[in-house]
C-alpha cells in the first residue's frame, strides 16, 4: 500500500515537474527542418516569407497572421511584448477557434511544432535584438468567480469603454463594431463575448484576464495594462468618489478642490510608471506607489475577467443531432406570443452555421454562429422562435457591388415539400433541393412582420408561391440579436406547402445572411438537414376510456354479481 | 478538436481551389518616411545660427476634400462637419500639414524643452493633424470630449501604442520612445474617422506648415544642408532633396510646389 502511495506521489510530482518544464520550454535554433515544416504546413495561408500573404489567404477573414511586424494576438505577456515560445507552441498546437487556424496537435509531432516556432521567430528581427526575456503578466491574486465580483466587473466594462466595441450585453455589436480595421487595415469584427468558443485564445478567467492586460496586438483591442487604467493610482474607494464627483452637473468650491487633488495623486502613479516604462531611475517610495496603483488594477481587472466570463455559457450549446432533435411541445390553448415568457421554460436546440463554400458566390467568412431554436403547437397551428447573433442590424439601405442586391439580414427555413417516407427514403439536396424539392419560410430584416412561402428545386431556383399562405411573423432586434416568431396552420390547402402531423419526423435546415458581412444570394451561412417534429402528446382519451371501461367493468362485475345472488335467492 | 481540423481544412482546400494571387494592401498603401542622420545627434550652443524658411504650395486641380462621415456619438462628433485632412489646401495653393526638415544635420541646437507636445481630441478630430516628437519626450493626449476614446499609433520601428483614454481622462501622457520613426498614423478605433500622424525624431530642425504653407527653421549652424519634405498625400523628395546654404546669420528662403503622388 505504502509503494503504491509512493509510486503515486512521485508520479504526481513526475507530471508537476514536466507541466512546468512545458510551461518554460523555449524553441531551437531556427534550423532547415523548421523551414520545411513551415513551407509544408503553414505557407499556403502565412506566405513564403511570412507576411501572412499565402494563396489561401485572399479569402479569409480574419487574416492569417503577417509574422514580420512582430504583432502576436494571443499572448501571455504585457502589452507592447513579444510572446513566448511556448505563447508561439500553443497557438500552434490549441489553433485559434473562430478562425481558420485549425489546431496541429494531430498533423504535427511536438518537434515539428517547435522547429515552426523557431522558424516563425526569424522573419521579424525583434526576436533577435531583445535582450531579455518578454515579461509575462501575472496571474498570482485572481479574484475567484462570485456574483459580487461579477457586479463590479459589469461596472468596469461601461467605465472602461468595453461597450463601444463589444455592445451593452457583449454581442460584439457596439457602435464602433462595423469601423474596426486591424493594423493592416483590413475588417475586424470585435469578439461576441457571449461565445466563449470562438475567443482566439481561449475563454478561461485567465485568458481573459491576459487578453485585458495584454491588449490583442495588431487589433483594435487596446491593453488596459497600468497607467492607461481607469483612475490609474487612486484607491478603489477614491476611484468611486472621483466618478462620483465627476457625475455632479456643478461640483462645490471644495469638491473642485477634492477632485484636482485625486487628479494630482493620478499624474504621480502615471508618471511613476511611465518613468518605470522607460526604464528611467524611481525610488523605492515611487516603486511602492506603483505597486499599489498595479494591484488595483490587477484586482480590477479580475473583476472584469469574471464579468465576461460571466456573459457566456458554461459550456458550448451541442448541436441538435442524433436523439437531440428539435421538438415542439404541445399546448392546448393559443400558442404563446414572441415575448412570452413561455418561451424560456425549455432550452432551445441549437444549430450551428457554417459558410456556403460549395457554390460560387461563396462565403469564407461567416460572422452568424448558430441559430437557437424553440417551438409549440396547438390542434391547429404551430409556433417558432428563432434567436440569432448578429452584430449589426442591416435593413437593405446598402447594395452589394456585383449584384447590385440590397444588403440585408435574413433567415430562410427550409422544410422538404413531402416529408420522406421512412428513414432511409432520399432527403431533397440540402441547398435548397434538386430534383426533390424544399418549402421555405423566407424572412428580411426589412420587412419584419412578414415571411414568403417559396417552392425551390436548387439554391439558385426558387420561386415565391403563388398562393401564400397566412403566416404570422414578428421579428426583433436588440443588442445584437434577432428574435424571430413564426405562426402557421398545421394544414393548408396549398399543394406546395408541407402539411405538418404530430408525431411524424420532419427533415429541417436553415440558411441566414449578415448583410453586413456582404451575405446575399448563396453568400451565406447554413445548416444541412437537422430534423423537426410535432411531440404527440399522448392523447387525452386516456383519460376518460380507461377510468370508463374500468367503471362499466365494475359495474357490469356489480351487475353480475346482483344477477347471481338474485338467481341463488330464487333457485334458494 | 478533429471535427475542427477537418472544416479548417476544408475550408482551406476550397480557398485553394478558388485560388488567386493575393495581393496584400499593406504593400500597395505603404507611406514614403522621414531621413534621419545616421550619427547620433550632439546638441550644442549655436551662436548666430542661420534661418531657413519658405513655402510650400499644392500644384495641380484641388479635389474638393472628402466630407467625414460620422457613425457615432453625434452630440459631440457631429456638431460640426468634417473633413478628410490628408490634403489640406489654403488660400493661394498654401499645403498644410507638411513636415520640412534638415536631412543630414549632425549637430545643432537642443530642443526647446519648454514646447508642450500635446494632440487634442476634440470634436472627434485630432488637433494637430501632424505633430513632431523629439525622442525621449512625452506626448500627451488631451481629451476634451467627455466621450471615449482610444490612442493608437501604428509604430512599427517603436513599441506601437494602443491605449484607452476614458471619458473622464482629460490629460494621458504617452511613454516617451527611444528610436527615431516616421511619420506613422494615429487612429482612435472607436471613431474610425479620426486620423493624425506623429514623427518621432532626433533633431530639432523640422517644421510643419501652417494653413499659409510656411514654415521657418532656425538656429541653424552655418553650412551645407540637404532640406527634405513628407506630406502624407504628396509623398517626400527623398529621391532628390533640396541643397540649400546657409549663411551665420542669414536667411535662405526655399520654396517647395508639391503634387500628388
Amino acid at each position: 500500500m505504502r509503494i503504491r502511495t509512493t509510486a503515486l506521489l512521485l508520479t504526481f510530482l513526475g507530471i508537476l515537474v514536466v507541466f512546468n518544464f512545458a510551461h518554460t520550454q523555449n524553441a531551437p535554433e531556427a534550423s532547415e527542418k523548421g523551414k520545411e515544416v513551415y513551407e509544408d504546413s503553414c505557407a499556403h495561408c502565412h506566405g513564403v516569407e511570412g507576411r501572412g500573404d499565402g494563396s489561401a489567404a485572399e479569402n479569409l477573414l480574419p487574416k492569417p497572421r503577417d509574422f514580420t511586424r512582430g504583432l502576436y494576438k494571443i499572448r501571455s505577456t504585457e502589452a507592447g511584448q513579444l510572446p513566448t515560445d511556448q505563447d508561439l507552441f500553443d497557438i500552434i498546437t490549441d489553433g485559434m477557434p473562430g478562425s481558420s487556424m485549425p489546431p496541429w496537435d494531430t498533423a504535427l509531432s511536438a518537434n515539428d511544432r517547435w522547429e515552426v516556432v523557431a522558424y516563425i521567430k526569424t522573419f521579424y528581427d525583434g526576436f533577435k535584438e531583445s535582450e531579455n526575456p518578454p515579461k509575462q503578466i501575472t496571474l498570482a491574486g485572481k479574484i475567484p468567480y462570485a456574483e459580487q465580483s461579477v457586479e463590479t466587473g459589469k461596472d468596469l466594462y461601461v467605465e472602461l469603454g468595453c461597450v463601444e466595441c463589444h455592445g451593452n450585453v457583449g454581442r460584439g455589436d457596439g457602435t464602433s463594431a462595423p469601423t474596426l480595421e486591424d493594423s493592416w487595415g483590413f475588417q475586424t469584427w470585435p469578439a461576441n463575448l457571449t461565445q466563449g468558443w470562438n475567443y482566439r485564445g481561449g475563454a478561461d478567467t485567465e485568458d481573459i484576464f491576459k487578453r485585458f492586460i495584454g491588449g490583442i496586438a495588431g487589433s483594435p483591442m487596446p491593453a488596459f495594462e497600468g497607467d492607461s487604467f481607469l483612475n490609474f493610482g487612486l484607491t478603489t474607494e477614491e476611484s468611486k468618489r472621483l466618478i462620483e464627483l465627476e457625475n455632479k452637473d456643478e461640483m462645490t468650491e471644495a469638491e473642485e478642490e477634492e477632485s484636482g487633488k485625486f487628479y494630482e495623486k493620478m499624474d504621480a502613479a502615471v508618471d511613476i510608471a511611465l518613468t518605470i516604462k522607460e526604464g528611467g531611475e524611481v525610488s523605492a517610495a515611487d516603486i511602492q506607489t506603483y505597486n499599489d496603483a498595479m494591484k488595483v488594477v490587477y484586482e480590477k481587472s479580475w473583476h472584469l475577467a469574471n464579468y465576461v466570463k460571466s456573459l457566456m455559457p458554461a459550456k458550448r450549446p451541442e448541436p441538435a443531432i442524433g436523439n437531440n432533435v428539435l421538438r415542439s411541445q404541445y399546448v392546448q390553448d393559443a400558442l404563446p406570443p414572441i415575448d412570452d415568457a413561455a418561451w424560456e421554460t425549455f432550452e432551445a436546440k441549437y444549430f450551428p452555421l457554417v459558410g456556403q463554400v460549395v457554390i460560387e458566390p461563396r462565403q469564407f467568412n461567416p460572422t452568424i454562429d448558430g441559430v437557437h431554436v424553440r417551438s409549440f403547437y396547438n390542434d391547429t397551428e404551430v409556433a417558432f422562435l428563432f434567436i440569432w447573433d448578429d452584430r449589426t442590424q442591416t435593413t437593405g439601405d446598402e447594395t452589394d457591388e456585383t449584384t447590385g442586391k440590397p444588403l440585408e439580414d435574413a433567415l430562410a427555413v427550409q422544410f422538404p415539400v413531402k416529408v420522406p417516407q421512412g428513414p432511409t427514403a432520399p432527403k431533397p439536396y440540402f441547398l435548397w433541393g434538386g430534383r426533390l424539392p424544399v418549402y421555405l419560410w423566407h424572412w428580411k430584416a426589412s420587412a419584419p412582420e412578414q415571411v414568403t412561402e417559396f417552392t425551390a428545386k436548387g439554391i439558385n431556383n426558387a420561386e415565391v408561391q403563388e398562393a401564400q399562405g397566412e403566416l404570422k411573423a414578428q421579428g426583433i432586434y436588440t443588442d445584437g440579436q434577432y428574435k424571430l416568431w413564426v405562426k402557421r396552420a398545421l394544414k393548408t390547402d396549398d399543394k406546395k406547402d408541407l402539411q405538418l402531423e404530430p408525431g411524424v419526423f420532419v427533415p429541417i435546415a436553415f440558411s441566414a445572411w449578415d448583410g453586413a458581412n456582404g451575405d446575399v444570394d448563396t453568400k451565406r451561412v447554413i445548416t444541412s438537414w437537422y430534423t423537426f417534429v410535432l411531440e404527440p402528446v399522448p392523447s387525452s382519451k386516456r383519460f376518460i376510456y380507461p377510468p370508463l371501461i374500468a367503471l362499466l367493468s365494475v359495474g357490469f362485475l356489480f351487475g353480475l354479481r346482483a344477477f347471481v345472488q338474485r338467481k341463488n335467492s330464487e333457485n334458494a | 478538436m478533429k471535427s475542427y481540423l477537418l472544416a479548417s481544412l476544408t475550408v482551406l482546400l476550397a480557398c485553394c481551389f478558388v485560388g488567386s494571387v493575393f495581393a496584400a494592401d499593406s504593400d500597395a498603401g505603404e507611406v514614403e518616411t522621414l531621413i534621419f542622420p545616421e550619427k547620433k545627434y550632439k546638441p550644442m550652443a549655436v551662436n548666430n545660427g542661420g534661418t531657413i524658411s519658405g513655402v510650400v504650395k499644392f500644384e495641380g486641380d484641388v479635389p474638393e476634400m472628402k466630407k467625414l462621415e460620422i457613425t457615432k456619438d453625434q452630440k459631440v462628433c457631429g456638431a460640426e462637419e468634417k473633413f478628410d485632412e490628408s490634403l489640406v489646401v489654403g488660400e493661394g495653393n498654401a499645403l498644410k500639414n507638411t513636415i520640412v526638415y534638415l536631412i543630414d544635420v549632425s549637430e545643432g541646437k537642443d530642443f526647446d524643452k519648454k514646447t508642450k507636445l500635446e494632440i487634442d481630441q476634440k470634436g472627434c478630430r485630432f488637433e494637430p493633424h501632424v505633430q513632431i516628437i523629439p525622442l525621449d519626450t512625452r506626448l500627451t493626449m488631451l481629451n476634451s470630449d467627455r466621450v471615449n476614446h482610444n490612442v493608437h499609433i501604428f509604430s512599427v520601428i517603436n513599441t506601437p501604442v494602443n491605449k484607452q483614454q476614458t471619458k473622464n481622462r482629460k490629460k494621458m501622457p504617452l511613454a516617451a520612445v527611444k528610436k527615431a520613426e516616421g511619420p506613422v498614423p494615429m487612429k482612435c478605433d472607436i471613431h474610425g474617422w479620426m486620423s493624425a500622424w506623429v514623427a518621432y525624431v532626433p533633431h530639432p530642425y523640422f517644421a510643419v506648415t501652417n494653413e499659409k504653407g510656411e514654415f521657418t527653421l532656425e538656429d541653424v549652424p552655418a553650412g551645407e544642408y540637404k532640406l527634405g519634405y513628407w506630406h502624407e498625400a504628396c509623398g517626400t523628395n527623398n529621391e532628390a532633396p533640396a541643397a540649400v546654404t546657409v549663411e551665420a546669420g542669414g536667411t535662405v528662403t526655399q520654396d517647395f510646389t508639391l503634387k500628388l503622388k
